[in-house]
């Protein structure tokens, strides 16, 4: 529901690189977006196009590459992708519930929003 | 580093030479995390109420849920033993303060204009403009909205997340990213689950499945049920 005030970080952070850079081009972003995360990809793409207007930065492409959270157990030490309940509503609900011995179990990952590369086309000198 | 490099085919009779654009692709390899700007001014929000003593709770549900319903009578309750003060969280207006400001607490009103979400910049706006070194406990009461708020911590000690019968049986079910970071789950309006058709204890059922540790109190605010089991909930008593 925020893709844009999100791209709009994306972009900032982005042009920070642009001085460093003053006759390069990015090509390729790449983002990496944990899944607990309530961020569409395909809005957040289209964001980032709208505001990637800027010649440092235009026609550059966004790669997204989603990451799942990870669930631990304290008490059980069970450690696995967060789950989802099975219910009789015939649709899905995500469980912070232990699988094995039903404690509470602990989230980790899942909610980051990171760049981790971007690649950039520079004149040779 | 890498480089693009020339090559050169026949296309029919005459040879076509592409040569190498005489340019070097290269990357730059970083972990810059784009929500780094808001957790860090949450952590600043979080010290600053801390050095006062003040304990802060986040109030976050749908439009209409009746968050600034239970906060009201949650003040009603704990004001003759605690220095209280609320933020008020909306895209306009000041109805909401002006509804807590009646009971005599000073309430600050922020108005997001457009966005659907507190952030951690405007409760440090907000807090600039209270005399912390004189309050015990602070209820932000967020934008209505099951999505966003979730997204953006505040520097808050706990999450208060507050759901009706009137929204129907499936807000758990639609919504469960809300409930990951809950600490406490008021269902509010009680009293009309009947009128609604709605099982509210199936509605607590979904909240335990999605975060078994979230404490659930069935309210009616309007009645003043429930509201001291909220508080318990909390840990403010």
């Amino acid at each position: 529901m925020h893709e844009l005030s999100l791209a709009s970080t994306l972009v900032d952070t982005l042009l920070e690189y642009a001085p460093k850079n003053p006759d390069g081009k990015v090509l390729e972003v790449h983002l990496r977006v944990g899944k607990l995360r309530a961020i569409s990809i395909e809005q957040l793409k289209f964001s980032y196009q709208v505001l990637a207007k800027d010649r440092f930065l235009k026609g550059s492409k966004l790669i997204i590459e989603e990451t799942p959270a990870k669930t631990r157990c304290p008490k059980c030490g069970l450690k696995q992708d967060f789950a989802v309940a099975d219910d009789s509503y015939h649709f899905t609900l995500p469980t912070l519930s232990c699988p094995k011995c039903r404690s509470p179990v602990e989230l980790q990952g899942g909610d980051e929003v990171v760049i981790t590369k971007v690649r950039i086309r520079s004149p040779k000198k | 580093m890498s480089r693009a490099r020339g090559s050169g085919w026949v296309m029919g009779e005459r040879t076509e030479v592409v040569t190498s654009s005489e340019d070097e692709v290269f990357d730059i390899e970083l972990e810059a995390d784009i929500l780094k700007a808001n957790r860090e001014l949450a952590l600043e929000n979080h010290s600053k109420l801390k050095e006062n003593g003040i304990t802060s709770i986040d109030v976050m549900g749908s439009v209409g849920s009746g968050k600034t319903s239970l906060i009201k009578a949650i003040v009603s309750l704990l004001k003759a033993t605690h220095r209280i003060a609320v933020i008020e969280g909306d895209v306009t207006t000041t109805i909401d303060a002006d509804i807590i400001a009646s009971e005599g607490v000073p309430t600050v009103q922020v108005n997001t204009g457009k966005e659907c979400h507190l952030d951690a910049n405007l409760i440090k706006k907000a807090l600039a403009r209270i005399q912390l070194s004189e309050l015990d406990l602070i209820f932000i009461e967020n934008v209505g909205n099951l999505i966003c708020p979730a997204e953006f911590p505040l520097g808050s000690d706990k999450r208060l997340v507050v759901i009706s019968v009137t929204e129907g049986p499936y807000m758990v079910v639609k919504h469960p990213m809300m409930f990951y970071e809950a600490n406490s789950v008021a269902i509010n309006k009680v009293d009309l689950a009947a009128a609604m058709g709605v099982n509210p204890a199936k509605l607590k059922d979904d909240i335990s499945k999605v975060n078994p540790k979230a404490k659930v109190v069935m309210t009616d605010c309007r009645n003043m049920v429930g509201i001291s089991e909220v508080i318990h909930s909390l840990g403010l008593t």
